[in-house]
């Protein structure tokens, strides 16, 4: 049996994504597993949290307790994947707490798999942090996001290394569209007809992307 | 067979961290294989008791009887280092009971090692505690810890006015004690058990237990601090007992 996967989509800057790429992520392991339980670490920015409150929890990383709360949540193996939605606030606080505590050494011990997804910008905040990180986390588990909305153009050499999922953008007027907090991206799917809608295929194509990265997870730890 | 090593846990200040270092100490060596046992003088609830009670005694070190239960049995019994958790106020009266059972001077004389771990407060009295006990301090490894466990702006006086102080004793060596989270600390007071236990996951009988993830590990990074400390000082060569080696309880 697999381990417990826990996809971590972080930035330490704000406004790049992380929020799409969680509710895409949440939505098609809720899709492909029917379970799956989001964690909202992001209260002051546009939230998880408002897109997909049935299977997203509050959490906060500025005190012990919160810590507890989350930390002790997602280092069960219980088969179920956890999404966390990292705030940009939380960034530094995190990951000197994972680091500490020897989050990543404790979950191979519990068959649990902590994924990175770094979402990428073009600003040396990210580049430094990214290379960082680099010394902590495994490079087959630190995944750059290569948001086209985001960085537009070639993604920066700090970036390099290491594997890209790739988000193409969408049209401005459909970017809204996505953006209301009543849009599910499985839902559409499901009633929309047209296959060869824009938006169908973009859904389509990111749920494919996320569903390569998962399989070529699974087959490096078997 | 090594030479019996003694290792006095004190200050003349309550509340200032002596039971949770000598704690440390003795993970240390349980650790490193070194065989240990202690010595709680708070005397007649011994709180190094209630966290390693299988290697533990509680004595009253002022009663002559107690004090041959501790000296008198140091070349006789197996583990060869004895670690004795002083309580508050009787640090100087202990070293002068030691000066006048004659250990002080089988201890200049090499036939003891004696090692004195003084917990300093944060107040200007804990410079004078200083001046007080080094009078006693000849023969002995002296170090002074500064304990930073449940308080972070622990030390109020003039670094200046410390060292003055701090040099008056030759060969004393400072150690530092680090912060540890307050909920990790609390966790492990209730749990009662020693810190090595509490990262590994167990109950004091090594039962299964159902500790924080988030504060073992905050534990586990703390203990490994403090450690490295003591091996910046060599504390198992200074027992006698060669080499740090491959421990557990370590990330």
């Amino acid at each position: 049996m697999p381990a417990t996967p826990v996809y971590i989509i972080c930035s330490p800057r704000p406004q790049v994504g992380k929020t799409l790429i969680a509710r895409l992520l949440t939505e098609f392991l809720l899709l492909k597993n029917g379970k799956v339980v989001a964690f909202d670490v992001n209260l002051r920015e546009p939230s998880l949290l408002d897109y997909l409150p049935n299977v997203t929890e509050t959490a906060e990383i500025d005190n012990t307790f919160g810590k507890m709360q989350l930390m002790d949540r997602i280092i069960v193996d219980d088969d179920v994947a956890k999404v966390i939605d990292l705030g940009f606030q939380s960034f530094d606080e995190f990951f000197k707490m994972s680091d500490e505590i020897g989050f990543m050494k404790e979950a191979a011990r519990r068959r649990v798999a902590p994924i990175i997804l770094f979402a990428a910008d073009t600003g040396r905040v990210s580049a430094r942090e990214h290379q960082t990180l680099q010394l902590q986390i495994p490079r087959s588990r630190l995944i750059v996001v290569d948001n086209e909305h985001v960085v537009r153009g070639e993604l920066p050499e700090a970036f390099a290394t290491g594997r890209v999922l790739r988000v193409s953008a969408l049209p401005a007027f459909l970017k809204t569209y996505i953006d209301r907090l009543t849009f599910s991206f499985t839902d559409y799917l499901r009633n929309e007809k047209d296959s060869s809608t824009e938006l169908h295929q973009w859904i389509r194509r990111n749920y494919f992307s996320l569903r390569e990265l998962e399989l070529s997870l699974m087959l490096q730890r078997s | 067979m090594a030479k019996p090593a003694v290792i006095v846990v004190g200050a003349d200040k309550g509340g200032v961290g002596k039971t949770t270092v000598s704690r440390t100490v003795l993970d240390y060596f349980s650790a490193n294989n070194v065989q240990t046992r202690a010595f709680d003088t708070e005397s007649p609830r011994g709180t190094l008791k209630r966290f390693h009670p299988d290697i533990t005694e509680i004595v009253d070190m002022t009663s002559t009887a107690d004090q041959m239960k501790i000296f008198d049995t140091l070349n006789a019994v197996s583990p060869s280092v004895t670690v004795i958790d002083v309580r508050a106020g009787l640090l100087s009266p202990a070293l002068a009971s030691l000066r006048d059972i004659g250990f002080l001077d089988a201890a200049r004389a090499g036939q003891i090692t004696f090692a004195v771990f003084h917990i300093l407060g944060p107040s200007i009295a804990s410079l004078d505690e200083i001046a007080e006990t080094a009078n006693f301090m000849s023969g002995a490894k002296y170090f002074l810890v500064k304990n930073f466990i449940n308080n972070t702006s622990f030390f109020e006086w003039d670094q200046s006015t410390y060292n003055s102080y701090f040099h008056r004793i030759k060969d004393a060596t400072e150690l530092t004690i680090p912060k540890l989270n307050e909920m990790a600390f609390e966790q492990v007071e209730v749990a009662s058990v020693p810190f090595l236990k509490f990262v590994a996951n167990k109950g004091i009988r090594d039962e299964a237990a159902n500790y924080s993830f988030v504060l073992r590990g905050y534990v586990r990074h703390w203990l490994a601090n403090v450690w490295s400390e003591f091996d910046r000082i060599k504390l198992t060569d200074i027992v006698g007992s060669g080499k740090v080696g491959a421990r557990g309880g370590e990330k």
